[in-house]
């Protein structure tokens, strides 16, 4: 396939780097799954094979939790991954599939409309009405698919799915079987059948999981970047790329700002300067790792179309007020805090402190 | 076993490593020793007896110190797992003879008190400059060589912090502690690993010299030579199945013996000290590595778990966590236990683990049981993994130093534990009534209520402090198992306030234990204290409970030395700046939010907070928080919604405070009183900015005026409404003030009418004379003053 595709699965994205793994890959795998739970660990987390060949990283962090996700997948029970808006839930779940199963395209996206249909399987009502009732008339849905195949199927957002239909997934869970009553038949799942779900933790009005089904499901809570320096070059790798999509007539962002952007960050979510000596408040906002990026594209954008090219403090000022202030009582207290208490006296950061409090004012 | 040597076997082991004591007990039984040696100090030879007693229950520590100087002492515990107590069993069992054949305590405090020395000379030399970091450091190095350093301690920047690395990175595992967890710890208990770690330890050893040819600690050298003379003494007695039970660092050099005139070189004209030894309870949380003991263990709780569980470890501990949870409120099925045994299991697989270790079982247990929170572990932690547990020594020990520092300050202080309750009436001006007051609130603080204070009593100045003291036995019980925070008053309760500050969960708490800590004169607590107060203050999202912290932290920094302690005035005082300067930015900037829409009993509360700040600004004379203060009070002041309550007082603390000009507090009263406002919020407003004191009504006559005019301008039914809050109002003026505007309301009016006081100059002049008199004004300035008013 040429590429014109505006994205490929990872699969086809990776193709190359999964046929090395599965050929240096002599260890035990689990039936059904293309690779060893060793290998599918390596290929998420990147590495050196015995032949020199270099697996590039898919999941930058804790080299425990990606264990954690393959070693519940390789027990049968089927995997949640948890966590705040822009924490690569998504991601990590796409490669897992395309490494265990070959394919990451069986995929349910839960909506507050999906309907049982999605899950379990759906009718063909022409060919229902003329030839009757028959598994000709049947529509499988993704899960079904996945369950004859003994492949992986991933449900996104789990949570924005009703009560009612989620709890389909519990006897093909447990019982490892889907019924069709009107048959009189069932779908047995075929060893190496699993699913990965994902689930953000922060959205409100959400449909919580029944505690069933929650009980069915091994949760991985997928944490925000660990260090400033992670977090730094994931937002100016990501920021220099998306700028350069658009086309952003400024020159990349400084690191020396956007480390400033992701201090302030990272500061107000963990609730604790960097330095650990100062508590702070957080406010309501999530402040992930995506938004930072977004701050510093703004700030760009500014800067390019507005300014002289560069990113300076006045124009992050706004964005990094409008992601810190969600709540405009609570938030914007914890922001003038912040700003009074920590970045006031913080050396060279004056230009940002009189810009944002410029702006809150 | 270790053929080179048959008189005696070298057994390298780990303090407090479960696998090792299982080893250790097994390679015991095989050998059958005739004398036992231990890493130990020789001064606590004759307590190991005691080991045996049914009432010995570990944790336990035996605890060395010089009587004479109780800041110096070393701290050697004992878990059941410990391999060392296990060898002390069986020696007791066994019936045969036990010698600790470490450096002795009397040379190692020596060397210790004079290294101290030293640097307090050091110190002094530097000047007087020395700020809190210096000092917190200088705490902490301190604290380090009160622990005795442990076999595997710091070493040179070249080499790795724990020479067992140096393997580990050889066998591929990430660091030495993972790496003898699983090589050595969590692996069943066979006698052969002794011989492969000398020879392990001995190929690191040799390894470090080559880097780094100078020893990792000065005093290894000399503990070395003292163990290998001790063999040599059990040699020459005649003993012929020795066993030697030590450090696995300290392995490889006792198996090669150089000459003993080396050794005897190196141990000649070592300073001494008088010492003492003695068990002391100590607990888990006293073990673990962050409590900051230097051979401590990472997880003390699951440490005894694999000494107790030899069976099914993984189950047995997975099933304790869930009914740990379970007790917390918390679902934990057997179902998810057993997905979590296999969660476990196949994590271990993966990993290449025989089976899961403690990192497995917890990852297991939060993914699993906790549905990916990792808030429940914390509880698991601190219940399984570190474990609360408390040890326990026979009656018959030899007293405590802590015991002994409190009989000490007892006979000093000329005050006898009685058990009969007896009144005191102290003098704090006098130096000794202020040790006792202070020696009172330090036992106070640890529990142990000997005196309790009377408050109030007899109605007597802040130099008096009335107590009555009784006795109670079972305070020694409590005074014993307190030994674990330190070995003098002062250390133990500064410890065990600091601990307590770290659970205290509300400022209030905080404040409180700050004011017991200055009473208690217990300087290195308060700096504590306020270090945790400043953080919680920052989380803090109550500006009342902020406002309620002001107060007593203003007094420290103010008052700290009136009772002649050394309080706030030897903490730093610009920490305390710092704190209320952090604490008064966020008040002020969260007061307008959190005045807004009060209802009567908050703004009661509300009018106690403001006035308590102010009255704390006033004593503080910082002019940067005075400004602040009083622009955050002017923009209230403008702020619509506000309570009656708190706005008429936020107008007279600005007028007292000389912020808000007269005319402009006298057009404020007309707004507050006017038509538009409802007569209830208009009394509200009344008695807030009267509150106290009726003074100001009397002498202002414009303000007089004004209310005045609004009472009469009432309606029947309004004043009715505004009657009862009129009346508590001005009934908490002085009988006199009351008298005197009931005068006024009297005479008042035709005053008011008159326009001006009518004054008759003859009869105010004919007092003059007798008022110069008494104010001793000579002649001739009454003359002039008696002209002056005449002109006037």
């Amino acid at each position: 396939m040429e590429n014109t595709l505006l994205r490929q699965h990872a699969e086809q994205q990776f193709a190359e780097e999964l046929a090395a793994l599965a050929e240096m890959d002599d260890r035990i795998r689990p039936p059904h799954w293309k690779l060893s739970p060793w290998a599918v660990a390596t290929y998420l987390l990147g590495g050196k094979l015995a032949n020199g060949f270099e697996v590039s990283a898919k999941y930058i962090g804790s080299r425990a939790l990606v264990e954690i996700a393959v070693a519940t997948l390789a027990t049968d029970r089927a995997l949640l991954l948890y966590g705040v808006p822009g924490t690569a839930k998504s991601w990590v779940s796409e490669h897992l599939a395309a490494a265990i199963s070959g394919d990451s395209t069986l995929i349910v996206q839960g909506t507050a409309g999906t309907a049982e249909e999605a899950i379990r399987y759906g009718w063909n009502y022409a060919f229902l009405l003329t030839h009757g009732p028959s598994q000709d008339a049947l529509i499988p849905s993704p899960v079904m698919r996945a369950m004859r195949e003994g492949q992986i199927a991933r449900v996104e957002e789990l949570t924005r799915i009703p009560s009612d239909v989620q709890d389909a997934l519990i006897t093909i869970l447990s019982e490892k079987a889907l019924p069709i009553p009107e048959l009189n038949a069932e779908v047995q799942a075929v060893k190496g059948f699993n699913i990965i779900a994902t689930a953000n933790n922060r959205d409100k009005g959400v449909n919580e999981l029944s505690s069933a089904l929650k009980r069915r499901f091994n949760t991985v809570i997928l944490p925000t970047p660990a260090t400033l320096e992670e977090e730094v070059s994931i937002v100016l790798t990501r920021s220099t790329a998306l700028g350069r999509a658009l086309e952003l007539p400024a020159e990349a962002p400084a690191p020396a700002e956007v480390r400033r952007v992701v201090t302030i960050f990272r500061e107000l979510r963990d609730g604790l300067t960097l330095d650990g000596k100062t508590k702070l408040k957080s406010p309501s906002g999530t402040l992930s790792t995506a938004e930072a990026i977004s701050v510093v594209n703004s700030g760009l954008s500014m800067a390019g179309h507005f300014g002289d090219g560069k990113l300076h403090a006045d124009n992050m000022a706004a964005g990094v007020t409008g992601a810190i202030v969600k709540d405009p009582v609570q938030d914007r207290v914890v922001w003038l805090e912040y700003l009074e208490t920590v970045l006031k006296e913080r050396d060279g950061w004056q230009d940002l402190y009189r810009a944002c409090r410029e702006i809150v004012e | 076993m270790n053929e080179s040597n048959p008189i005696y076997t070298v057994f390298g082991i780990r303090h407090h490593g479960p696998g090792c004591a299982r080893s250790l007990v097994a390679a015991l039984d095989a050998l059958q020793p005739d004398i036992l040696l231990i890493e130990g100090p020789p001064e606590g030879d004759a307590l190991l007896p005691l080991a045996a007693s049914p009432e010995m229950r570990p944790p336990v520590a035996l605890l060395v110190y010089a009587p004479d100087d109780p800041g110096h002492t070393a701290v050697f515990p004992f878990a059941a797992y410990s391999p060392e107590w296990q060898a002390i069993h069986y020696a007791l069992r066994a019936a045969i003879p036990v010698r600790f054949m470490d450096l002795p305590q009397k040379h190692w405090l020596a060397i210790k008190k004079q290294e101290a020395d030293q640097r307090i000379s050091e110190k002094a030399n530097e000047g007087e400059g020395e700020s809190a970091d210096q000092w917190i450091s200088e705490k902490a190095d301190q604290r380090e060589s009160e622990s005795p350093p442990l076999p595997l301690s710091p070493s040179p920047p070249l080499l790795p912090a724990d020479p067992l690395d140096l393997l580990a990175h050889a066998a591929g595992f990430e660091d030495g502690e993972h790496w003898w967890e699983q090589v050595v710890e969590e692996r069943g208990g066979d006698a052969e690993v002794f011989p492969a770690i000398v020879e392990a330890m001995g190929a690191v050893r040799a390894v470090i010299r080559e880097l780094d040819p100078t020893p990792r600690d000065a005093l290894e050298p000399l503990r070395e030579a003292t163990m290998r003379q001790t063999i040599r003494q059990a040699q020459k007695e005649g003993f012929q199945r020795i066993a030697v039970i030590c450090g696995a660092w300290h392995a490889p050099v006792l198996v090669e013996m150089p000459s003993p005139k080396e050794d005897q070189a190196v141990l000649k004209g070592l300073p001494k000290l008088k010492v003492a030894a003695t068990w002391v309870p100590w607990s888990y949380a006293h073990l673990a590595y962050e409590s900051g003991y230097g051979a401590g263990v990472v997880s003390p709780g699951w440490y005894e778990h694999l000494w107790s569980e030899r069976n099914e470890p993984t189950a047995h501990w997975l099933a304790r966590v869930a009914g740990l949870l379970r007790d917390a409120d918390l679902d934990a099925s057997s179902a998810q236990v057993i997905d979590a045994v296999r969660l476990a299991e196949t994590l271990a697989a993966i990993r290449g683990r025989a089976r899961p270790g403690l990192e497995e079982l917890n990852e297991a247990a939060q993914t699993v049981l906790c549905f990916g929170d990792p808030l429940p572990l914390k509880l698991v932690r601190r219940r399984l993994i570190v474990a609360e547990k408390l040890g326990q020594v026979p009656p018959d020990a030899p007293i405590v130093p802590l015991q002994a520092d409190l009989e000490a300050t007892q006979r000093t202080l000329r005050l006898k534990p009685e058990t009969e309750r007896k009144p005191y009436d102290f003098d704090l001006r006098n130096a000794t009534d202020l040790a006792r007051s202070a020696l009172l609130h330090r036992l106070n603080l640890l529990d142990i209520p000997w005196g309790k204070a009377q408050h109030g009593g007899g109605g007597r100045g802040t130099f008096h402090e009335l107590w009555t003291l009784q006795w109670d036995p079972a305070f020694t019980v409590r005074l014993v198992s307190m030994a674990r925070w330190g070995n003098t008053l002062e250390q133990a309760t500064t410890a065990y306030v600091a601990h307590m500050a770290g659970q205290a969960a509300a400022l209030g708490d905080l404040t409180d234990l700050l004011d017991r800590a200055l009473l208690a004169d217990l300087p290195d607590a308060v700096v504590a204290l306020t270090t945790q107060l400043q953080a919680q203050a920052a989380l803090s999202g109550d500006v009342a409970e902020l406002m309620s912290a002001v107060p007593p932290l203003a007094r420290a920094l103010r008052y700290g030395t009136v009772r002649q302690t050394s309080g706030a005035g030897a903490v730093d005082a610009a920490a305390f700046e710092t704190i209320l300067d952090g604490m008064i930015a966020r008040v002020c900037i969260g007061l307008p939010l959190a005045c807004s829409s009060l209802d009567d009993d908050a703004a009661g509360k509300m009018l106690k907070h403001l006035e308590g700040l102010q009255d704390s600004l006033g004593i503080l004379q910082h002019d940067t928080w005075t400004m602040l203060w009083q622009e955050t009070l002017l923009k209230l002041a403008d702020q619509s919604g506000l309570h009656g309550l708190v706005a008429g007082r936020i107008c007279r603390l600005l007028l007292d405070a000389g912020a808000l000009p007269h005319a402009d507090v006298t057009r404020r009263l007309g707004l507050a009183l006017s038509p538009g406002t409802p007569p209830l919020q208009a009394a509200h407003w009344l008695e807030g900015f009267l509150r106290g004191s009726g003074l100001l009504l009397l002498h202002d006559e414009t303000l007089w005026a004004t209310l005045d005019t609004w009472i009469t301008s009432l309606s029947a039914e309004d004043f009715v409404a505004a009657l009862p809050l009129l009346r508590r109002t001005f009934s908490a003026f002085s009988a006199p003030e009351r008298r005197q505007m009931g005068e006024r309301v009297v005479g008042g009016r035709r005053a008011a009418k008159d326009g001006e006081l009518a004054v008759d100059a003859t009869r105010a002049d004919a007092v003059l004379p007798l008022i110069a008199q008494l104010l001793g004004l000579n002649s001739q300035r009454k003359d002039a003053e008696t002209q002056s008013r005449k002109e006037k």
